[in-house]
């Protein structure tokens, strides 16, 4: 009765917040789990086939949105998380939304993006069958103390269980997972690709071998730390890969061979060529045909805030979702490579889903955007640490007067939009993001509504 | 224009949460000084010549990056403690301020030594002290606020009374979420669990390592910088707190 009672409830919530204009992601699920706190594990009981997750640092929300596209276009039914809401309380909301209200209707799979915080709490509610591991990067380090801890807690959260994991074998953090927990391990990684450095040119994350601390040596990197290692001491070094990623090319789009399999994707970027041969490693672990797969990752596009493109001013505005050092340097390489001038608005949160802790803008080479061909022209910082944001962009050494404060996201964004750059490119942190995306939306209809009357009083 | 060197003690072990923040900012205000400041990366094993440096600069590590660096520091920590004394300005945040005390517990109950420098000992706690932290410090003679964020597993505690703290804990936890202490200051160096990084929003403490660097080689700064951006995100996160 409490779980009717809770799904119930739970669906008026999402139904009130939406109306209200809220994403309203974790809150009906946190309404429902204090009804019944029983709701979620009732839930997942649901799942016919298995519950899939995906954890790690950078690539979670790509990686399980691929892998939900294959498994639609299997015509297979499935719990997805699909906002990024990737707490107990907005997976709960998930599941809430998808059931009926008797929460007793069946779906094939679940397919949970979720935070690495809350991994050992979702395998006692839900029972996972396979954990997928993306890559241990810096990351929001102040919910949960360093990186070693992080990882310990997944490990923690897996052990005794028989979970299968999916791991990304050029990772250095990731290697002892076999070791220290027994469990069965596939891995996924590249070949030699022809973007390889051999040298490294970025945080130093796990350049240490996780067995015995010696300082591991690299033949290539392919992206951050991720590539070809070995410890020179213990010998640890990159596991045999069950899936290998072969002639990666990106001009600028993605296409590489998985084994054997041909893959294209309208994805660019090297990470994003990481969440692809994830998603295609765990479609080719559940058994899925290869047409089947080929065609998802075709027809899968880029998602809100990852690049999303709007006109506003009669010019291209860019919105991107910025939320650790890798993701803001992966936002920024792109802005070097883009030869307009550019006006940049960044707005900056602190709330528990952004991180608490924002001395993470330290960590990226924001040192960029003070060279010549960043073409940077103005700069509106915004959000609740706008001050922080701006002072991080003043140190960056870029001329101090391009750059204004101003925490009213909309008036920043109107700001920036109205600069001289041939483009701009707007910036937020999670909380914002969204408050974001319907300034930009609002901005774009207006401009398109004065066109139109335009157009008329020419034509009058 | 003089050219001014900090020494970036284990900056592939120890450096977390921005901490290179601390050292851009430096290197920042340094040259718009008018002066140049050059970073010099030390690790494990490199010879430290003190003669040669005008400031130190530790940050935070992992309980077992730490271990290392203590192997490492301990071999050469009374050349350390005779530029300490000598007036070295030096910054250690974190586990680098651990580090300077008699010892650290961690949460197995294993005892690491420390260097001995002062006499306070940390020991590790499960729950972390997690949060933005507002403090009221004096440095070179100036009253002023300082903000920043802690993350730390491990509370502080003086065991000798006669140790000064780097500032007193208005909003926050501190050392220990106690006694309102809050890291350490001894001559030129500050030892604190504030990052955040902790200089870029508190020129205050930025300058009065510039200074203490400049008047140690016989330099005084000509006019004030234009702080405005720098004190509007201290008055922020001041206003929030308070």
């Amino acid at each position: 009765m409490r779980k009717i009672l809770a799904i119930m409830v739970g669906k008026i919530v999402i139904l009130l917040s939406r109306r209200l204009g809220n994403q309203g992601t974790d809150f009906p699920g946190r309404v429902a789990r204090k009804i019944y706190p029983g709701i979620l594990k009732a839930l997942a009981a649901n799942i016919d086939e298995e519950i899939f997750i995906v954890t790690g640092t950078n690539g979670k929300t790509t990686t399980s949105n691929m892998i939900a596209a294959i498994l639609k276009e299997k015509g297979y039914s499935l719990v997805h998380n699909s906002a990024g809401a990737n707490m107990l309380t907005g997976i709960t909301t998930a599941f809430i939304k998808a059931s009926d209200i008797l929460g007793r209707n069946k779906f094939d799979y679940a397919l949970l993006e979720v935070d690495e915080a809350y991994v050992p709490l979702l395998i006692h509610e839900a029972r996972p069958r396979v954990v997928i591991i993306t890559n241990f990067f810096r990351d929001q380090l102040d919910r949960y103390g360093e990186l070693d801890h992080t990882i310990n807690l997944i490990k923690d959260g897996v052990r005794n269980t028989d979970i299968e994991l999916v791991l990304n074998g050029d990772d250095p953090l990731i290697t002892h997972f076999q070791h220290d927990t027994g469990l069965h391990c596939w891995y996924y990684g590249f070949e030699d690709t022809v973007y390889d450095s051999m040298e490294s040119e970025e945080s130093r994350e796990g350049r240490y071998c996780v067995f015995c601390g010696e300082e591991l040596e690299y033949s290539r990197y392919h992206y951050a730390q991720l590539g070809q290692f070995n410890c020179p001491r213990c010998q640890n070094h990159n596991p045999h890969l069950n899936f290998t990623g072969r002639g990666l090319k990106m001009t600028p789009f993605i296409e590489m061979k998985v084994n054997d399999l041909a893959i294209e994707s309208p994805y660019q970027g090297f990470y994003n060529a990481y969440n692809i041969l994830a998603a295609v490693s765990a479609a080719r672990l559940v058994g899925i045909e290869d047409g089947v797969i080929q065609k998802a990752i075709a027809g899968y596009q880029p998602r809100a805030g990852r690049m999303e493109n709007f006109i506003i001013n009669g010019k291209r505005t860019v919105l991107i979702l910025v939320k650790n050092p890798t993701g803001l340097n992966q936002t920024l390489s792109t802005l070097l490579y883009d030869q307009q001038s550019k006006n940049l608005f960044v707005a900056l949160n602190d709330n528990a889903a952004d991180g608490r802790d924002i001395s993470w803008i330290w960590d990226a080479d924001v040192e960029v955007l003070a060279q010549d061909k960043a073409q940077i022209v103005k700069v509106v910082c915004s959000g609740q640490r706008s001050g922080d944001m701006a002072v991080r962009i003043k140190y960056s050494g870029i001329d101090s007067r391009l750059i204004s404060i101003k925490s009213s996201l909309e008036e920043g964004i109107r700001a920036a939009t109205a600069g001289p750059g041939e483009v701009s490119y707007i910036l937020s942190t999670y909380t914002a993001l969204f408050d974001c995306q319907k300034i930009l939306k609002k901005m774009q209809q207006q401009d398109e509504a004065e066109k139109t009357v335009g157009v008329q009083q020419m034509q009058a | 224009m003089a050219v001014f060197t900090i020494a970036h003690l284990y900056p592939d072990l120890l450096n977390l949460y921005g901490d290179r923040g601390n050292l851009l900012c430096l290197q920042q205000r340094m040259v718009w000084h008018g002066h140049d400041c050059r970073i010099k990366n030390i690790r494990l094993g490199d010879n430290l010549d003190y003669s040669s440096l005008d400031m130190i600069f530790m940050g935070g590590g992992s309980d077992r990056e730490q271990g290392l660096v203590y192997q490492d520091l301990v071999k050469r920590s009374d050349s350390f403690m005779v530029a300490i004394e000598e007036g070295m300005p030096v910054l250690c945040i974190c586990g680098a301020y651990q580090l300077l005390g008699s010892s650290y517990l961690d949460l197995d109950g294993h005892l690491m030594e420390g260097l001995k420098f002062f006499d306070f000992t940390t020991r590790a706690t499960k729950n972390r002290l997690i949060g933005n932290v507002l403090i009221k410090a004096c440095l070179g003679g100036q009253e002023m606020t300082v903000v920043g964020f802690e993350n730390h597993g491990g509370r502080t505690y003086f065991e000798d009374n006669s140790l000064q703290p780097f500032g007193e804990v208005l909003r926050g936890y501190g050392n220990n979420g106690e006694d309102q202490k809050e890291g350490i200051k001894y001559h030129h160096l500050i030892g604190t669990y504030l990052h955040g990084p902790l200089l870029p929003k508190n020129p205050g403490v930025a300058d009065f390592f510039l200074k203490t660097m400049a008047q140690r080689r016989g330099i005084e700064f000509g006019s004030r910088l234009d702080d405005d951006i720098e004190l509007t995100a201290h008055e922020q996160m001041k206003n929030r707190l308070i």
